[in-house]
């Protein structure tokens, strides 16, 4: 026997494994995708929502990577399922930016969760995109680190307030679900009722989860209101359409679009939801984006959620290709350069590519909305769109 | 992937020291305690409303939310003196729920749903984040391995058999003349004096806390800590803390090597995989991984 023989020892099999397990990682290095991380509501509360999100995002992405992909790099994302709870969703996020590294993480959906997932995303210089209205969040010390598209509950209230009166009704009730946006809301919707005109009768906040809702409601009809917003969630507005059917109110309802879906009008009785209006934000209704958005997904009327996902992955695209980098930081310091000021108005994140592969400035303008946003990262301004329920279908009526 | 795992440290520690709590209530008294994160919340709640609007310091902010767990905990067990079992289970269930709903609703103090943010972590302002992540893991070792120095003496003492005593038969025990429900009382402020300390010790280290987190679900999570580590046991608790956030974290690696998952399935086999751990472990070990000693670990029975 040689020495020079090729022995097995243990060592040579370290090694040996050692470079098998490495060669994979060699090897992908020279395409290394670029990793973004969706952290959303996949069960829980929040799981109708979360998925479609997610869908958006990823969509948005293919359409990128089909064109050439970000800095020359394909897109892919780590998906992880916050849960609707903080407590999950905390320990998701840190996975996402500590194992994962993540330059930004797109897509929680609960005030709470957000709230809780925050302070690891901006200790760890990560950015982070959300649809939570509640007014405290963009408060928080985030440093730039977070964006919502969603217009927060001091615009939301004015606007559904300045609607209502526009309606002609003098006497509004208001059911608030028990959430960060009850209280806020109501105030706004108050004053700006007020202002209008008109008057807020009755207003008072109920607990989620109940099976009937009679009391709130007879306290609602007590001040005889000719229009009553039911500001909730749909397990509890289609509850509350119900009873206020039964109690005999014939009135007008006002809701947000995401309480009652075409879904939630297809299963109620069509007397329950004669004549309720809906509101969701949203981009003008000749918007390019909105179209680029229902095209892109498939879908007829994408929702308030699906264009605010599309939007994330857009400006993180944009962000990303005119930094020329993929970091948390680099993010935050050029998203506002190619969301809003004076470059081109770009209407999908590929158009908006092509345009700064040229050196050109860019100016998205989304399909949630104009995407414009304020130094604490809340939106400047927004369409909101209206529908009311006719003949037991939801049917357009305007854009304001 | 360093931080991550200091993180999941500081979970599994919070969890263990949970268990701890649970151990001296259900272990070695044998009162069925539901309501776990209700006195966790307490804790939090105690020491993230002193330490931002009165701002005491964090050390005794703690100390306070501990305090405040083993109050609320003697109160509950006082209320609760004349049941047992499924009974006890679903009224400190509800305590635990009444609980949550009066935080979301009380907003002058509590903030409501928003929540309050901010809570100041110790030593957060001069470390970097992931120094802090570090120091905190040692802060809570340390605590947990006080915790189960102390739950050891306890659970060998004359103390720690009259609850065995009590656990396996309360009549025998009263014959005996014991005072069971001063005993009992005793027990329930002991294991919600760390369970309030728990909360204290969550709230300063993710420095929020809203009525969202504290849902029954977190309750179970402890229950089945010190249920695979071996009720009875302080170092199945300790164990079992473990071993549930490993169950919990381990599945999120698990689930990408199954292609044919889309996420939303992903998710739930995440959770599926996390229970059917909890059954086999069940399955197979049925007193836990290290289940209860029948003598004491130095003094032999002969």
């Amino acid at each position: 026997m040689s020495t020079a023989q090729f022995r097995l020892t243990r060592r040579s099999v370290l090694a040996g494994s050692a470079a098998a397990l490495a060669a994979p990682y060699i090897a992908r290095a020279q395409g290394v995708p670029l990793t973004l991380g969706i952290l959303t509501p996949l069960t829980g509360a929040g799981g109708y929502d979360g998925p479609r999100m997610m869908k958006a995002i990823q969509a948005v992405a293919a359409q990128v990577n089909d064109a050439g992909g970000l800095l020359g790099r394909k897109i892919t994302f780590v998906i992880e399922d916050d849960q609707t709870n903080p407590e999950a969703a905390v320990r998701a996020a840190r996975k996402l930016v500590d194992v994962d590294k993540v330059p930004v993480i797109m897509g929680t959906w609960a005030s709470a969760v957000t709230s809780a997932v925050a302070p690891v995303c901006w200790e760890s210089k990560t950015f982070l995109t959300t649809t939570s209205g509640a007014d405290t969040i963009t408060k928080l010390p985030h440093q730039g680190y977070l964006i919502r598209t969603q217009p927060n509950n001091y615009l939301q209230g004015a606007k559904h307030a300045e609607f209502i009166a526009s309606t002609g009704a003098k006497k509004v009730g208001l059911l608030s679900i028990q959430a960060p946006f009850a209280q806020p809301t109501q105030e706004r919707v108050k004053d700006v009722l007020a202002k209008n005109g008109s008057s807020l009768t009755g207003g008072l906040i109920y607990e989620p989860n109940k099976t009937s809702y009679r009391s709130e409601v007879d306290q609602i009809l007590r001040g005889s209101p000719d229009m009553v917003y039911l500001n909730g969630y749909t397990p509890d507005v289609s509850v509350l359409l119900r009873d206020l059917y039964r109690a005999g109110y014939d009135g007008p309802r006002f809701t947000q679009s995401y309480a009652l879906t075409s879904k939630a009008v297809e299963s109620l009785p069509k007397e329950v939801t004669e004549g309720t209006y809906t509101v969701q934000p949203s981009a003008d209704i000749d918007s390019p984006a909105y179209a680029n958005a229902a095209k892109l997904l498939g879908i007829k009327d994408p929702d308030s959620y699906e264009t605010q996902a599309v939007d994330w992955m857009s400006l993180v695209a944009l962000s990303i290709a005119k930094a020329k980098a993929a970091t948390g930081t680099a993010i935050r310091d050029t998203v506002r350069s190619v969301s809003q000021g004076a470059g081109t108005k770009v209407y999908s994140a590929v158009d908006g590519l092509t345009i700064l592969a040229k050196g050109g400035e860019v100016n998205y303008e989304g399909a949630s909305g104009p995407c414009d946003f304020t130094d604490i990262g809340d939106i400047q301004d927004c369409k909101f769109r209206y529908l009311v329920v006719k003949n037991g279908a939801l049917t357009f009526l305007k854009v304001v | 992937m360093e931080n991550y795992l200091v993180a999941l440290g500081v979970t599994a520690g919070l969890y263990a020291l949970m268990a701890i709590g649970l151990n001296v209530i259900w272990g070695m008294a044998g009162l069925v305690n539901l309501g776990l994160v209700g006195f966790f919340a307490v804790g939090a709640y105690t020491s993230a409303l002193l330490t931002t609007k009165l701002g005491v310091a964090i050390g005794v902010g703690m100390v306070a939310g501990a305090v405040a767990g083993g109050v609320a905990g003697a109160l509950v067990a006082l209320i609760t003196a004349r049941l047992r079992g499924d009974y006890l289970a679903i009224v400190t269930l509800g305590f635990a729920e009444s609980l949550r709903t009066t935080a979301s609703n009380e907003t002058w103090l509590t903030n409501g749903t928003d929540g309050i943010s901010g809570i100041p972590g110790p030593w957060r302002s001069v470390l970097t984040p992931s120094e802090f992540n570090l120091a905190y893991l040692a802060l809570v070792v340390v605590i947990v391995l006080i915790a189960y120095l102390l739950a050891q003496r306890l659970s060998y003492s004359p103390f720690g058999r009259v609850l065995r005593a009590i656990r396996d038969d309360e009549q025998v025990a009263a014959v005996a003349g014991k005072p069971v429900l001063a005993f009992k009382v005793l027990a329930f402020a002991i294991g919600c004096t760390a369970l309030g300390l728990a909360g204290a010790l969550y709230a300063h280290y993710t420095s929020f806390v809203v009525p969202d987190i504290f849902v029954p679900l977190l309750t179970l999570y402890i229950k089945m800590a010190l249920l695979s580590g071996g009720v009875g046991n302080n170092r199945g608790a300790v164990l079992g803390g473990l071993v549930v956030v490993i169950f919990l974290e381990g599945t999120r690696f698990i689930t990408p090597y199954i292609p044919w998952l889309g996420a939303v399935q992903a998710a739930a086999l995440q959770q599926f995989l996390v229970t059917a751990a909890l059954l086999v472990v069940l399955r197979f070990r049925t007193r836990g991984l290290v289940p209860e000693p029948p003598d004491h670990p130095i003094l032999r029975r002969t």
